[in-house]
C-alpha cells in the first residue's frame, strides 16, 4: 500500500511539474493565424515539405511514404520471424493476423463470389493503409517545411491528392475486376457508377480533413490542449479509423463483386423473361 | 488546379499504393492465406479420415452382427438336430429294451413250461417206481420196517 501511495504521489508531482514548465515556458509565438492554419490544413499550398530534395510536395505524400514503409516493414518482420513459426493452434500474434487476413478474405469472398483473389489482396493493402495512415496523425512526427517552419505530419488521407488517388485507383480495381470477369460489358458496368470515383475520394478526404481540422483547432489554443486531446486525438482516431477502413473496403468489394458476376447469356435472359 | 490538386502527386500516390498492396500480398497476404489453407486441409484430411475409420468401424461392427446372427442360427439348428438325434436314440434304446424284455419272457415261459414238464415227468417216472417197488416187496414179503428205512434211505439220495 505504501509503495502504491508513493508511487502516485510521484506521478502527480511530475505531472504538475510538467503542467508548470509548459505554462512557464510559454509559445514560440505563432507563425500563422487560426484562419491560416486551416486554410493550409486543407490546401497544404504553404507549409510544404521537400520529397528528397526533389520537389515541395504535401505533408501527406511525406505521411504516406512513411506510412508505407513503416507497414512493409511490419509484413517483412512478420514474414521473415513470425509466419515461419505458425502452429495449427495459434499464439496471440498469429491470431491477430489471421483474423486480419481472413477479414478481409471473407469480405471479398462473400461479396464477391465469382472471383475474388485480387480484390481481397487489393481491399487488404488498402485497409491497413488507410487504418494505420489515420493512426499516424496520433504519433505526433515532426517535419521541417520547406520554409524552416516545423510541422506535424498529418494522416496521409487528409491530403486530397491521396485521396483522390486512393479513390480513383479502387475504382481502377473495379473497373479491372469487370473487364477481366465481363470484357465489354464489364467496362459499361463499371462505367455506370461514373461517380464512384469521386465519392469515395471526397468521403475519404471529408471524414479524415475533418479530424484533422478539429484537432488543429484544438491544440491552436493552449486552453483546449489538456484532457481534451484524449477525447479528441485518440478516441475520434480511433473510432474514424475504423470506420472509414470498412466503408472503403466494403464499397470496393461489394461494386467488384457487381461488376464481376457474369452476366446471363442473352437467350436464357430472353428465355427466363418470356 | 482547385484544392491544390496535383497529378504528379496523386500518381506518385499511386505508386506508393501498388508498392503497398504487392508488399503486403507477397509478405503477409498470401503466405497467411497459404498457412490458413494448409491448416484447413489438414483439419479436413484429419476429419476424412476419421468418416473413413467409423464408416470401416460401422462396416466390422454389421458383419460382426452378421456373424454373431449366422451364429445363433447355426446354435439353433444344431440343438434341434440334437434334440432330434436324442430323441430317435431313446426311441431305438427304448424299443431294442422292449424286444429284449419281450425274448427274457418269452425265454422264461418257455424255460418254465419245460421245468415244469419236466418235474412232471420225473414225479411220474419216480411215482411209478416207488409204486413198482412197493408192490415188488408186498409180493416177497420182506419186513415192511426195513423195507421203509430202505426206501427213505432211497429218497434221500434222489434229493441230494
Amino acid at each position: 500500500m505504501k509503495q502504491h501511495k508513493k508511487a502516485l504521489a510521484l506521478w502527480i508531482v511530475v505531472t504538475l511539474a510538467l503542467l508548470a514548465g509548459a505554462l512557464l515556458a510559454g509559445s514560440p509565438g505563432r507563425a500563422e493565424t487560426v484562419q491560416e492554419a486551416m486554410r493550409d490544413a486543407v490546401l497544404h499550398d504553404v507549409n510544404q515539405v521537400s520529397l528528397f530534395g526533389l520537389r515541395p510536395v504535401a505533408p501527406g505524400m511525406i505521411s504516406a511514404f512513411l506510412v508505407t514503409a513503416v507497414l512493409l516493414l511490419a509484413a517483412a518482420a512478420v514474414r521473415i520471424f513470425a509466419i515461419p513459426r505458425f502452429r495449427y493452434i495459434p499464439g496471440k500474434l498469429q491470431l491477430v493476423l489471421e483474423e486480419a487476413v481472413g477479414l478481409f478474405d471473407h469480405m471479398a469472398k462473400n461479396s464477391s463470389p465469382h472471383r475474388n483473389g485480387f480484390v481481397g489482396a487489393y481491399i487488404f493493402a488498402a485497409g491497413a493503409y488507410i487504418f494505420v495512415g489515420t493512426l499516424f496523425e496520433l504519433l505526433g512526427l515532426q517535419a521541417i517545411t520547406v520554409h524552416g517552419h516545423p510541422i506535424t505530419l498529418p494522416a496521409p488521407l487528409s491530403d486530397v491528392n491521396a485521396a483522390i488517388a486512393l479513390g480513383t485507383l479502387s475504382y481502377l480495381v473495379i473497373l479491372s475486376g469487370g473487364i477481366a470477369a465481363n470484357g465489354v460489358r464489364g467496362v459499361g458496368k463499371t462505367l455506370k457508377e461514373f461517380s464512384l470515383p469521386i465519392s469515395m475520394s471526397f468521403r475519404l478526404f471529408g471524414a479524415l480533413l475533418s479530424g484533422l481540422l478539429v484537432t488543429e483547432l484544438v491544440y491552436y489554443y493552449v486552453n483546449l490542449s489538456f484532457v481534451l486531446p484524449v477525447v479528441v486525438g485518440v478516441l475520434f482516431t480511433l473510432l474514424h479509423a475504423l470506420i472509414q477502413t470498412y466503408v472503403l473496403t466494403m464499397l470496393v468489394s461489394m461494386y467488384y463483386g457487381e461488376v464481376s458476376e457474369p452476366g446471363e447469356p442473352k437467350k436464357k435472359a430472353r428465355a427466363a423473361q418470356i | 488546379m482547385p484544392l491544390n490538386i496535383d497529378w504528379q502527386q496523386i500518381l506518385l500516390h499511386w505508386m506508393n499504393l501498388a508498392i503497398l498492396t504487392g508488399g503486403l500480398y507477397f509478405l503477409l497476404f498470401k503466405p497467411v492465406k497459404a498457412f490458413m489453407a494448409k491448416r484447413e486441409e489438414h483439419y479436413r484430411q484429419l476429419d476424412r479420415q476419421a468418416a473413413d475409420k467409423l464408416a470401416q468401424a460401422q462396416q466390422l461392427e454389421a458383419q460382426a452382427k452378421a456373424k454373431l446372427e449366422a451364429a445363433d442360427d447355426e446354435i439353433h439348428e444344431e440343438r434341434m438336430r440334437a434334440q432330434q438325434s436324442i430323441q430317435q436314440s431313446t426311441e431305438e434304446q427304448l424299443a431294442q429294451a422292449r424286444e429284449q424284455a419281450r425274448q427274457i419272457v418269452e425265454h422264461a415261459q418257455a424255460e418254465a413250461e419245460n421245468s415244469r414238464e419236466r418235474a412232471l415227468r420225473d414225479s411220474q417216472r419216480e411215482l411209478r417206481k416207488l409204486a413198482a417197488q412197493a408192490t415188488k416187496k408186498l409180493a416177497f414179503h420182506a419186513d415192511p420196517f426195513d423195507q421203509f428205512l430202505d426206501l427213505a434211505e432211497e429218497g434221500e439220495e434222489y434229493e441230494e
